[in-house]
């Protein structure tokens, strides 16, 4: 039996002998042995003590010090960091552990006082970082890879990973899809659109300890580490699941040492980000008005009605509205005189949340804990609807080694997500805030609430529910009977269970008499009650077993060697019913409801998938480095001929600072990669999944047309499938360059991509109408992803101050390479060969007119008689690009566009970050700042152009009451107003052209987070016990910057019923406590 | 070393063995779990149900806004506040794209079911009880003929497809051929005759579903339609083998021959058949006499159009039921119970109808009261006038009365012409809120076959047989008319009735005065029931429109100006257009006594100067992008021909 070294890199922790190996092949005779081996007493006799430290000369507490051989009998260091403990003899070696330093072994060697000051581990080109199925050392990586560190996304007052993750990665872009919703996750893809069409899905695929999982489920402070798997090369072993990237989450794990208590709270006041500024009521009638005389129509206020508007705000009347003419109703639009902003009054200016979070950690070498509890009630904006978000996380991780070569994990999760709003905020609520007029009450001169306003509906027509309950339970075995050689099986399973319910009740409100009446709530009819549940649960298996190689020869060539087998295997079903009429308001269940039972779902789907995977990792002294991935894939998705696929990937690095030749430099440049891969991909994540079946679309009860007073089913032809229909391929390479500078002080990767989509199942090509249906989807067409990513640190120290400025730039364009449009028609959902996505077309703008005449004498050079007719001042005279004379589109396809052109693209382009931290003593604070320095966008609806075409579709801002009037006008000139003379008629859209006038620069910068702390120094906190205790105050989205007009988001334009119309983001700010025992 | 070579085989052995297990295609084969294939569907008799009143797709009340009522809008019938494009020549432009009319998707529909259930059906293997079987694919026939006869109505000529067709260009370039709109029409009619043959009168839903009898309705619309078409626009382009008809270019259709008069006599004798189908099973509804008070709710010729359950009308053949609880429902009552719902009935209209001593209101004798309040106008008219128009002060729900015509409401909301709808108003009040209302909507009459019985055999023979003056006299005495129809016909002054009633004219010259009074008959039974449009193009009724003036009641030469004064001050509320230094809100008294909605304002009107009629507007032009994907690039090459005085080209104006 000879005696082996430490193992080398990896984990230089674990060392440990193997001779019991030899003695028996079996696991079981392994670890009773090994269980014996532990109890067997150890003869201790030689003490040693000391102080342990950190650089600065702080005494560090907690840290675990124990003898190499006999880890079981360890200590920890007090609050002065003082430590004793009892070896074996003189020449015993002591562990000294704690976490964030790099761990120290010391010979004894016949000292009594051993004073060890740790160092703290320095982030940098020497960590190791998460890979697929392992992990590598960052400086061996040739794919491209970006990881982040917990510390990236602590004490963000914010709710899930994904909010926590934006801007931080480069290449990872986090966007708002719609809007601030308590239960809106953000978009997410890595290096932008990968596919065109809706029937496939370029998300990517995240791993939560190696399971398919969902990255907003989970409690962010239990997160250790990201890894973001850009491309294909990195992410082929996961083969046609991960076309487009793979997010890699590694949660927290115990380690060993004494046990560690986290407690740490956040308090949280957040506004909404951003709310119009609604007209008052006399302006905003006037501007209608104007707006409808333009239009040839007559104005919808009277005298007498401006009368009133005046009267109220002047104090002379107090009622807010007159009874109708018919004398049961309130006025309320035309009619009424109030002066409400409806966004003041539908949103909260305060609104507090908290999140509770409490950890324990700790173990020995043997076993290993880690235990997590967190609560977070957060409360949302909308001041009648009393939305509440609140999760409860509790997380358990159990590492033991059962014998010198076996070692389980078993990891569970339990999340239970619960999302709570009235029944009557749905997504139209947004659209009807922004249409309600100013004139309408928000009480009736009775004190009730006002129909008309929704608030009645909000706070009495009921509540709906959901609650999401995910568990995961991930085990996972892992044996070595050779050193370097390791199998590994890990099972994981999953299980979610939603419920959604709700319920209708009645909401009133009131004539001039008092009575109450029914009014509608949601998309139910007024009056009438009823309550639903929703039901689903899916369950999610997959076994991953997987075998290890590692050998270096010769200290020169490391290699590294991986195969396995992966399955999946995901089933779902559920199940919805509702009833209408309840017996009472006080019971909204089903059960208690007597109307006729309907069964809204009720069904079950499934879909598998299998793989064989290889890797095989080659190094020559971390100089040359190669890497070759395979994985054949079999999807049940695809019809039996194309469900099995190959994906081959390749990258290589070159590490030049490793070269002779680059003696020199080393003192400055330490670490300089160049790297190169390449790799093949499919991707199965079709929206539908059974692409390739064809199946009849029937739906039970929803027919429209009564018979016999029931809804009859509504069943209609099946759609065409193209029997040449396959997956889409995804190939890309990418090159790449780490470099470390000055000591790793300042670390720079660089990543330019090049990533093409072929054979998209994209937007079916157009045919002659006549066939009478959807044009069946082929594999039809090719586009590239291209761009860069760009992540540049600095971390230095001068004297007591620690700081590290942290940047992030990343870029993607996508173009169209193939599509079935030999025409090159221009029209929304349709592409044509060499456009470029997000490509604004739109008419270039002249100008406003600022007299009749100068329209005149425009229209006399360039007929704008396609567009509009009724030209006049404050109407948009618009350029004749191709000199013919005429304002045109031209026939709209490319070539002949007329005097349409490319004015923009709406692509966020040049998405980039700032990171800034400085610590002095134990003051420490953080500033990051995220943007998009590239995007224009063609804003549309009523938000951007206010009093236009439909009045019950328009919206009065302050912001558009910037219109152009002429000498004379009541209202006073402007003649250099921003919008055109509002016409609240169809004749508007002659104005409202997407042209160069109204692009908006959407590009901005955002402040998304600041933070201030202070640990209260451990002379004052030791005495307690108490290791750390820090403040904080912490503010998200506290300032924006952009050149967009006012009444938009950045973040949110493109969302909700039409552009703006959405529920707010938040500005947050927070102050919390972290205290660690 | 061995016992860890023994390991290795072990995890070797194992790892093959379950990936084998696991990877075999069939732990990959999986079907959808819940859903229906095609090969077990079309089966039975309730799914042949389901699949045919999927496709029902008729006008009926929706949304906000008067429904049906308000079809007639645009006519010379009934105004809105907004004028229409299609009077205005030069506004109304060739689309760009246009899925909504050339289109074909209900008509694969019921493409792929008959290719589907047919064959079943011949062999027998359809479960179900044999009649309903009969009646659902009796309805898919009639369901692809009326779609085709939309298809008609807007464009004419049209290709015929009788299956569902392959994705591939040729055969659909080939298949987007048009053929000439009487073999369009010939082929509707083969359609409704396999419908007739096929459906009964009682199916499972009674009235809420097609019948024989509204197959044999439509029938006669659709015959009669085609033969007043190709009578009156005969020798135009828009008839087929006509001068300048575009299809006398087109290759394809070079052997296409027609005779013009046979196919005309053809059609003619076809509506006679089939309305005289229907006008021997139904009889009209009764009117019983009761104009107002609370008695008018009982009234069954009012109450027909109102009624949440129309079933008890024989005369109503098919309509449409509504129900809160299944959310499906209107809000129709909101505006037909408390307000002019942004219409009105035009003066020319409200003058066209007779009195009831059978006279015109111009004739010497006639009793008319004059138009100095919108009640005095109801004063010994027509039946018809007196039920379905509002006047101040009637009883209008069972708890409320009219009250003035409010003609500076906001646009949704106003009696654009004074003279308001009251047809289809139910007089609970719980319907007319905000909560929405679910009365009935009629698609198809009984009446409509009586009356395209009199001017078939009119048009047919040149005289009125025995049949049809038995419908006419049905038609008028239930409308409280003198029946005597030669009484009206000699009292009538074409010359006078043309200035309010377009279809006094086909291509442009007045027609005789019999032929006239069964057309007068038409409009003013068929009132606000959205027919009006349709007759007035196939009458060929619209080419002497030169700066028509749309009005409605008198509001400066009567007593209604008194109307609105304020109350408060004393002072009118009126501002006619041209009133300095104000926002008008009524025309003008100099232009004319009557109040012309579209001469309120001035600055920006297209229309103040009074609807015009370009020749190409009969029918509408084909957008371009139909063109572009019927051809190889070129969108002149394509099979498709453009519709007469329409160019082929994005945003086009009509020519010539």
């Amino acid at each position: 039996m000879k005696k082996k070294q430490v193992y080398p890199n990896l984990n230089n922790r674990k060392s440990r002998p193997d001779q019991l190996l030899s003695s028996s092949g079996r696991v079981i005779v392994l670890l009773s042995m090994f269980l014996l081996c532990n109890l067997m007493a150890y003869a201790q006799s030689y003490e040693v003590k000391g102080v342990v430290t950190d650089t600065n000369g702080e005494p560090l507490i907690g840290v675990s010090v124990f003898e190499q051989v006999n880890p079981i009998t360890g200590v920890t260091t007090d609050v002065n960091g003082f430590y004793k403990i009892l070896v074996g003899d003189e020449n015993a070696k002591i562990t000294f552990s704690y976490i964030g330093f790099s761990t120290k072994i010391v010979e004894v060697a016949g000292q009594k006082i051993i004073d060890i000051t740790l160092i703290e581990e320095t982030t940098g080109l020497d960590e190791v970082v998460v890979v697929g199925y392992g992990t590598q050392k960052k400086v061996n990586v040739t794919g491209s890879v970006s990881a982040v560190s917990s510390d990236k996304i602590e004490e963000r007052p914010v709710q899930n990973m994904s909010q926590a993750l934006q801007g931080i990665v480069p290449g990872l872009n986090l966007v708002s899809s719609g809007g601030g919703e308590l239960d809106n996750p953000l978009r997410v893809n890595i290096r932008g659109t990968g596919t065109i069409g809706d029937d496939s899905n370029s998300g990517p695929l995240v791993l939560i300890d190696g399971m398919e999982g969902d990255m907003n489920s989970i409690n962010p402070q239990d997160v250790e580490s990201i890894s973001v798997l850009k491309d294909a090369a990195s992410s082929a072993i996961y083969g046609s699941r991960a076309p487009f990237g793979v997010i890699l989450i590694t949660t927290k794990q115990g380690k060993e040492g004494r046990m560690k208590i986290n407690y740490n709270n956040s308090f949280r006041w957040s506004s909404p980000l951003l709310k119009p500024n609604m007209l008052d009521s006399y302006k905003f009638a006037m501007y209608w008005n104007d707006a409808s005389i333009n239009a040839g129509q007559n104005p919808p206020f009277s005298d007498e009605v401006i009368g009133r508007i005046q009267a109220y705000q002047n104090g002379e009347i107090s009622n807010e509205t007159v009874p109708s003419k018919w004398g049961n109703w309130w006025e309320s639009y035309t009619g009424s005189h109030a002066n409400t902003d409806w966004f003041k009054e539908h949103y909260k200016s305060w609104s507090p949340s908290q999140e509770h979070a409490l950890s324990i950690t700790g173990g020995s070498n043997k076993v290993q804990y880690y235990l997590s509890a967190n609560y977070l009630g957060q409360n949302g904006l909308l001041r009648h609807a009393d939305d509440t978000y609140d999760r409860y996380t509790l997380t358990a991780t159990i590492t033991a080694k059962l014998a010198e070569i076996v070692n389980i994990r078993y990891n569970t999760k339990f999340i239970r997500s619960e999302y709570e709003t009235a029944t009557h905020q749905n997504s139209l609520l947004f659209h009807n805030i922004a249409r309600r007029w100013p004139t309408n009450p928000v009480r009736d001169p009775n004190g009730y609430y006002a129909d008309g306003a929704e608030i009645i509906q909000l706070r009495e027509g009921g509540r709906e529910s959901s609650e999401k309950d995910n568990l995961y339970q991930q085990f996972k075995l892992d044996i070595e009977p050779v050193k370097g050689l390791k199998f590994i099986s890990e099972l994981n399973y999953r299980t979610k269970t939603k419920f959604n319910g709700g319920h209708t009740l009645p909401a009133y409100a009131h004539g001039v008499d008092g009575n109450p009446y029914a009014v509608a709530v949601g998309w139910n009819s007024a009056g009438s009650t009823s309550a639903w549940e929703y039901a689903s649960k899916s369950t999610y298996f997959s076994p991953n077993l997987y075998t290890q190689f590692t050998k270096s020869f010769d200290e020169q060539h490391n290699l590294t060697a991986l195969v396995g087998f992966q399955s999946e295997e995901y089933n779902t079903r559920d199940i919805g019913a509702s009833r209408r009429d309840l017996i009472t308001p006080d019971l909204p269940t089903i059960e208690t409801a007597t109307g006729v039972d309907k069964i809204s779902d009720g069904g079950y789907a499934h879909w598998a998938t299998t793989g064989f995977f290889g890797r095989v990792n080659y190094n020559f002294k971390e100089k040359y480095l190669i890497e070759l991935n395979a994985r054949y894939d079999g999807t049940s998705r695809f019809l039996k001929e194309k469900r099995w696929n190959w994906f081959p990937s390749v990258s290589v690095g070159w590490n030049l600072a490793r070269e002779g030749f680059w003696q020199p430099l080393e003192d400055k440049v330490n670490t300089f990669k160049v790297r190169a891969s390449w790799g093949e991909l499919g991707n199965q994540n079709t929206d539908n999944w059974y692409p390739f079946y064809n199946t009849m679309p029937i739906r039970i009860a929803k027919g429209k047309w009564l018979i016999n007073g029931k809804r009859p089913n509504k069943v209609s032809s099946p759609d065409l499938v193209s029997s040449l229909l396959t997956w889409e391929t995804v190939r890309s390479w990418n090159i790449g360059l780490d470099a470390g500078m000055f000591n790793n002080r300042l670390t720079l990767v660089f990543d330019y991509f090049n990533r093409y989509t072929e054979g998209m199942v994209g937007p079916a090509p157009e045919l002659p109408n006549i066939l009478g249906t959807d044009v069946p989807r082929i594999n039809n067409a090719d586009m590239k992803s291209y761009g860069f990513e760009l992540e540049v640190s600095w971390r230095d120290k001068i004297g007591q101050v620690s700081y590290g400025v942290r940047g992030v730039l990343a870029d993607d364009q996508q173009e169209v390479v193939k599509y079935p449009n030999e025409a090159g028609l221009i029209d929304d959902g349709i592409w044509y060969r060499g456009q470029k996505l997000g490509e604004i077309w739109g008419l270039t703008t002249k100008g406003i007119a600022k007299s009749d005449q100068e329209m005149a004498d425009w229209l006399v050079k360039q007929d704008q008689s396609l567009v509009g007719s009724n030209w006049a001042a404050g109407d948009i005279m618009y350029k004749d690009l191709n000199g013919d004379g005429v304002i045109d589109w031209g026939s709209n396809v490319v070539g002949d566009t007329g005097d349409n052109s490319i004015i923009g693209n709406s692509t966020p382009r040049y998405k980039f970050s700032l990171d800034l931290d400085v610590a002095w003593k134990g003051l420490d604070f953080r500033m990051l700042w995220q943007g998009v320095a590239k995007r224009d966008y063609a804003l549309g609806g009523p938000y951007f152009w206010g009093a236009n075409d439909n009045m019950w579709q328009s919206a009065g801002f302050e912001e558009h009451m910037d219109y152009f009037r002429p000498e004379g006008h009541k209202l006073g000139a402007n003649l250099n107003g921003y919008y055109p003379r509002p016409i609240m008629s169809w004749e508007a859209k002659k104005n409202t052209q997407t042209q160069t006038r109204y692009l908006q620069n959407a590009a901005y910068i955002r402040l998304k987070n600041v933070q201030l702390g202070y640990t209260i120094p451990q002379e004052f906190t030791k005495r307690y016990g108490i290791q750390k205790l820090r403040f904080y105050v912490s503010g998200e989205n506290l300032l924006t910057f952009t050149k967009m007009t006012k009444t938009f988001d950045p973040e949110t334009i493109d969302g909700g019923w039409s552009d703006g119309k959405i529920y707010p983001l938040s500005k947050t700010i927070s102050g919390g406590v972290s205290l660690t025992f | 070393m061995k016992n860890n070579n023994i390991n290795v085989v072990i995890y070797a052995i194992g790892i093959l063995f379950i990936g084998t297990l696991c990877g075999c295609n069939d732990f990959l084969d999986r079907e959808p779990l819940d859903e229906v294939t095609p090969d077990v569907y079309l089966n039975t008799d309730v799914q042949l149900a389901d699949y045919a009143i999927t496709l029902y797709d008729f006008p009926t009340h929706s949304g906000w806004g008067n429904g049906t009522f308000n079809i007639d809008n645009h006519t010379d019938n009934q105004a809105t506040s907004e004028y229409s494009k299609r009077y205005i020549p030069g506004t109304w432009r060739v689309d760009q794209d246009d899925d909504d009319d050339w289109n074909f998707e209900d008509i694969r529909e019921c493409n792929y079911f008959l290719e589907q259930v047919l064959p079943k059906w011949k062999n027998g293997v359809i479960s179900g009880n044999a009649n309903d079987i009969n009646q659902y694919i009796g309805e898919v026939y009639f369901l692809r003929a009326y779609q085709y006869f939309n298809k008609v109505k807007i464009f004419g000529d049209f290709p015929i497809v009788r299956s569902t067709l392959p994705d591939q260009k040729e055969d659909l370039v080939e298949a987007s051929k048009r053929r000439p709109r009487n073999e369009v029409a010939r082929f509707i009619i083969a359609d409704v005759d396999s419908a007739i043959m096929l459906m009964n009168n009682a199916p499972i839903g009674g009235t809420n579903r097609l019948t024989k009898m509204s197959a044999q309705l439509f029938k006669s619309r659709v015959a009669l339609h085609e033969a007043t078409w190709l009578k009156y626009h005969k020798g135009t382009a828009r008839v087929p083998g006509g001068p300048g008809w575009p299809g006398n270019d087109v290759d394809y259709l070079k052997d296409f021959k027609i005779e013009i008069d046979a196919e005309i006599d053809y059609f003619l004798n076809e509506a006679i058949i089939a309305s005289k189908e229907v006008i021997d099973e139904i009889n009209l509804v009764e009117n019983s006499g009761e104009y107002g008070g609370l008695d008018v709710f009982d009234n069954p010729y009012y109450s027909m159009f109102a009624s949440n359950d129309m079933s008890n009308y024989n005369e109503v053949l098919f309509w449409r039921s509504f129900d809160i609880d299944e959310n499906i429902y209107h809000h129709n009552q909101h505006y037909l119970q408390n307000n002019g719902g942004n219409t009105g009935f035009t003066k020319g209209f409200v003058e066209s109808f007779l009195m009831d001593n059978g006279l015109p209101i111009y004739a010497s004798g006639s009793g008319y009261q004059g138009d100095a309040t919108v009640n005095e106008v109801k004063v010994s008219r027509d039946g018809r006038l007196r039920l379905f128009m509002k006047a101040p002060g009637e009883q209008i729900t069972e708890e409320r009365t009219e009250q003035f015509p409010d003609i500076l409401a906001i646009p949704e909301v106003k009696y654009v012409t004074g003279y308001a709808v009251k047809k289809g108003v139910n007089p609970d009040d719980s319907q007319g809120g905000t909560g929405g209302s679910y009365t009935g909507s009629i698609v198809f009459r009984a009446v409509e076959a009586y009356l395209n019985y009199i001017e078939a055999s009119y048009e047919l023979n040149g005289s009125l047989d025995a049949t049809a003056i038995k419908c006419w006299k049905a038609i008028r005495e239930r409308a409280g008319v003198e029946t005597d129809f030669n009484f009206t016909i000699a009292a009538t002054d074409m010359s006078i009735e043309s200035l309010g009633d377009w279809g006094t004219y086909s291509a442009g010259s007045l027609i005789d005065p019999t032929l006239y009074n069964i057309r007068r008959e038409r409009r003013c039974e068929l009132m606000a029931e959205g027919l009006r449009f349709m007759d007035l193009k196939r009458w060929r009724s619209l080419d002497q429109l030169n700066n028509y003036q749309i009005e409605g009641f008198n509001l400066w030469g009567g007593d209604m100006e008194d109307w609105y004064v304020s109350g408060n001050t004393g002072e009118s509320k009126l501002i006619p257009e041209g009133t300095s230094g104000k926002q008008p809100n009524v025309s003008n008294p100099s232009n004319s006594n009557y109040l012309r909605p579209y001469q309120i304002i001035k600055d920006n009107n297209l229309a103040y100067e009074g609807y015009n009629w370009h020749k190409a507007h009969y029918l509408s032009p084909i957008a371009y992008e139909h063109f572009l994907l019927t051809s190889d690039g070129d969108p002149t090459s394509s099979v498709i021909y453009q519709n007469p005085n329409w160019p082929v080209q994005a945003n086009g104006q009509p020519i010539d």
